[in-house]
């Protein structure tokens, strides 16, 4: 009897690519797809590292598949982006085991940047690419895309979204099966050289591939008709075929696993059988326009559903009338009920901050008051944009801060007032090269690398930095200030950001400088470290109300109102301090101390 | 609270660090365990840095559950960690939902930083939507048993009390899922989440 488990979707996929004999996995953290290398670490077996960048992580996957091994990259979305370059030429080369990508895309941006639908990508390249609905299909298809990575000769895409890596469903799952294969890099250089001679007879290689995967779409039960009322057919894939069965059960489906290439003959055949066809998805029009482009006529759907993650209720109020209310949930009930509409009236909005006893903070607040322009990068630190911190100014990719304060300098000359941030592993990422092009150039940056010793914004993965592998391994570990130094910056300090006054000594000499300069704002992260310390109190008779203390942002100091409404009395929450000092240390009063 | 005809839709709503995606986590093992159908999904902004975080959960014994998320309207059963958390959740339940609240008030940065007031009438509030309000002082409890983070376990027996799976399978289910030093008091816990609403 074949066992059930609760998995994730990351969990799933993690379990899927196990049992098929996966050898080789690498990856880089990214929301959502960070937990599918520790589930598939815990599970043993094959080798599983967090690579330096997504881009590092594709090239050994495909050194990897060269000699033999099936093979699983994980990133999120804007991770294929850095991966594109291997990715569209791996395309042309092909495997030799199996290699299954997983572009995880965050629609409504819950921890991401921009909206960004790689589906697109698939198209692009010209891979294979599955699409699973539920945890069940995570299983299957990352089982059978190594299969087909190695029956069509393709790295294959499994693209999930948030609500599908972050939800969980039951999964039937099954054993591994170990593959006996040697270790046994292939020799075929007109295969795996791209020089243009050789790749161009792989560019031919490739179209015949699309015929035959297409031919393969048209058949496979990764894309099913699933009969119902034949008034309205829907075509959906991912979480959208979800929401467009929870609010049209009784609808004709085409529910499409695998969404490049298409099966037109399918598409034909079920919008014959339909009055009103319907395509349903997130993000772009993907799927709608490859339908429109066979000459089949698709009826619209309000544009804003292009726009963040789609829900039952979003899909109920776009289908109106069609939806049987019973089914669909109640549209707008704050609208229809006063009882509602008062609990929402004022409520305080509750933002993500940085956490009590964050060694970034030390780093913004002293930024604040040098009045410092600061380019940021993709971390936890971007909330250093935030109220009250105010301190952080632009926010582009991972690995950006450097190459944009270098552009600032370039153009504005250095008034001593910019200033870019980022953390460790964000830094060995994609920061070294940034900082390369400074020192070769003659810039004079200021960069701060926040080393907290950890990934934090992801859940605290390894890195380089820290010199603990994903195996729980020593490893080499990175020595920044070296790195730093030998990229050829001379001016090189470390401070700890829990120090204020030493961290403002720092910057400032770092900001007079005429050369460039890195400062290692060096503090292990609260939530890696666990460490705590007694907590502080505030001393309310010496306490002179002044905010100071309040505006350092620490979730773990709250006010209380007073007779005066413009003067509330702040105090230290002891169960949420952790003893960093930050707070004492800018009270003018000194009425803020350790308890004993 | 279950019906044939649809899943029971549970939402655990609070702030991040108060183990709600480990109470969801507990439920579905319940559920699986029951043999019945499941879907889950955490809803949490950047990372969880003291945030807004949601877990939806959803179970039916005999029929499918597609959506992993709840439709707006449909929650049978709200758990709200945190007094503002669970107004903000009123609008995504049934008129007839139940909702078991922990009045303690955690505090926001857009309230210390003067913007935004905390309100003080969240009971009130909770009463006049006319859904059956029950309070579960779930952290005070938890301080009570010796162990303030099992609050959560407090709210799940709680919730417990009005669910289809009996006090044994949840039992089980902490078992396999809490760590076996932690098992005493978190039965314990689990166990003054029930002794709160019983007789409701």
């Amino acid at each position: 009897m074949p066992q059930r488990m609760v998995l994730s979707g990351n969990e799933a996929i993690a379990r899927g690519v196990w049992e098929a004999g996966v050898g080789f996995a690498s990856g880089y953290p990214g929301t959502p797809s960070s937990e599918i290398l520790p589930a598939l670490k815990s599970l043993g077996d094959a080798y599983v590292e967090w690579s330096t960048n997504e881009k590092c992580a594709l090239e050994a996957a495909a050194g990897a598949s060269l000699a033999g091994a099936r093979c699983l990259v994980t990133m999120k979305h804007v991770g294929l982006n850095v991966a594109a370059d291997p990715f569209f030429t791996l395309s042309y080369t092909g495997v030799k085991g199996g290699l299954v990508l997983i572009s995880a895309d965050d629609p409504a941006m819950h921890s991401s940047q921009s909206e960004q639908d790689n589906r697109n990508y698939a198209r692009a390249a010209k891979v294979l690419m599955l699409e699973p609905s539920d945890s069940q299909e995570c299983y299957d298809f990352a089982r059978r895309g190594l299969q087909l990575s190695e029956d069509f000769d393709t790295p294959v895409m499994l693209r999930t979204t948030t609500r599908i890596a972050h939800s969980d469903g039951i999964v039937e799952v099954g054993e591994r099966t170990a593959l006996d294969r040697p270790c046994e890099p292939t020799l075929d250089p007109h295969k795996y050289v791209t020089i243009p001679a050789w790749a161009r007879e792989r560019r031919v290689k490739v179209e015949e591939r699309t015929g035959a995967l297409r031919a393969f779409a048209e058949e496979t039960d990764l894309n099913r008709i699933e009969p119902g009322d034949p008034s309205v057919g829907i075509i959906a894939s991912g979480a959208a075929y979800q929401y467009a069965r929870e609010v049209m059960p009784q609808a004709s489906f085409l529910k499409l696993g695998m969404t490049w290439p298409l099966p037109p003959e399918k598409i034909r055949s079920f919008a014959a059988g339909v009055e009103k066809l319907y395509v349903v998805e997130e993000l772009d029009l993907f799927l709608t326009d490859q339908v429109k482009a066979l000459g089949i006529a698709v009826e619209d759907l309000p544009a804003d559903l292009q726009i963040g993650e789609l829900s039952p209720e979003r899909l109920a109020a776009a289908f109106g009338d069609l939806v049987d209310p019973a089914l669909a949930g109640r549209a707008c009930p704050a609208d229809a009920d006063t009882g509602d509409a008062a609990c929402l009236v004022g409520l305080p909005p509750r933002p993500p901050v940085l956490c009590p006893g964050c060694p970034h903070r030390g780093v913004f607040l002293t930024l604040r008051k040098l009045k410092a322009f600061v380019t940021g990068d993709i971390g936890c630190y971007t909330l250093g944009a935030l109220p009250p911190l105010n301190s952080l100014h632009s926010c582009l990719c991972m690995g950006a801060s450097i190459g944009e304060a270098h552009g600032i300098e370039c153009v504005c000359g250095k008034d001593g007032k910019t200033v870019a941030v980022l953390g460790d592993s964000t830094f060995v990422h994609s920061g070294i090269t940034g900082l390369v092009n400074i020192a070769y150039n003659g810039g004079s940056s200021v960069v701060v690398i926040l080393d907290n010793s950890t990934t934090a914004m992801t859940g605290g993965q390894d890195h380089p930095g820290t010199g603990v592998t994903l195996s729980g391994r020593p490893g080499r570990k990175l020595d920044l200030p070296a790195l730093c130094r030998a990229v050829g910056i001379e001016d090189v300090q470390v401070v700890n950001p829990r120090d204020l006054k030493a961290t403002e000594e720092a910057l400032r000499k770092a900001l007079a400088s005429s050369e460039p300069a890195v400062v290692i704002a060096q503090c292990p992260c609260v939530l890696v470290s666990r460490k705590r310390d007694k907590p502080y109190v505030i001393d309310e008779d010496k306490c002179i109300r002044c905010g100071l203390c309040v505006r350092i942002g620490c979730p773990a100091i709250g006010v209380r109102a007073t007779e005066d409404p413009k003067k509330p009395q702040p105090f230290i929450d002891s169960d949420l301090c952790v003893g960093c000092a930050l707070c004492a240390q800018t009270c003018p009063k000194a009425a803020i101390s350790q308890t004993e | 609270m279950s019906s044939e005809a649809r899943p029971t839709n549970v939402l655990l709503t609070g702030v991040g660090g108060q183990g709600i995606i480990t109470a969801g986590k507990v439920m579905a093992e319940v559920a699986l365990a029951a043999g019945w159908q499941i879907k889950k999904s955490e809803i949490h902004g950047m990372s969880q840095r003291g945030g807004s975080v949601e877990s939806h959960v959803r179970f039916s014994k005999t029929g499918h559950v597609y959506s992993p998320l709840i439709p707006l309207g449909e929650v049978d059963l709200v758990m709200a960690f945190e007094a503002v958390e669970g107004l903000r959740a009123i609008a995504t339940a049934r008129p007839d939902a139940l909702v078991l609240v922990d009045d303690r008030q955690i505090i926001p940065t857009s309230v210390t930083s003067g913007a935004f007031e905390y309100p003080q009438d969240t009971l009130k509030r909770l009463y006049a939507s006319g859904r059956r309000v029950h309070v579960v002082s779930s952290f005070d409890l938890a301080c009570e048993v010796g162990e303030p983070r099992a609050a959560n376990i407090v709210m799940l027996g709680a919730a417990s009390h009005f669910l289809d799976f009996g006090e044994e399978a949840w039992q089980e289910a902490l078992r396999r899922i809490v760590r076996p030093k932690a098992l005493e008091i978190n039965l314990k816990a689990f166990a003054a989440g029930i002794a709160a609403v019983q007789g409701e």
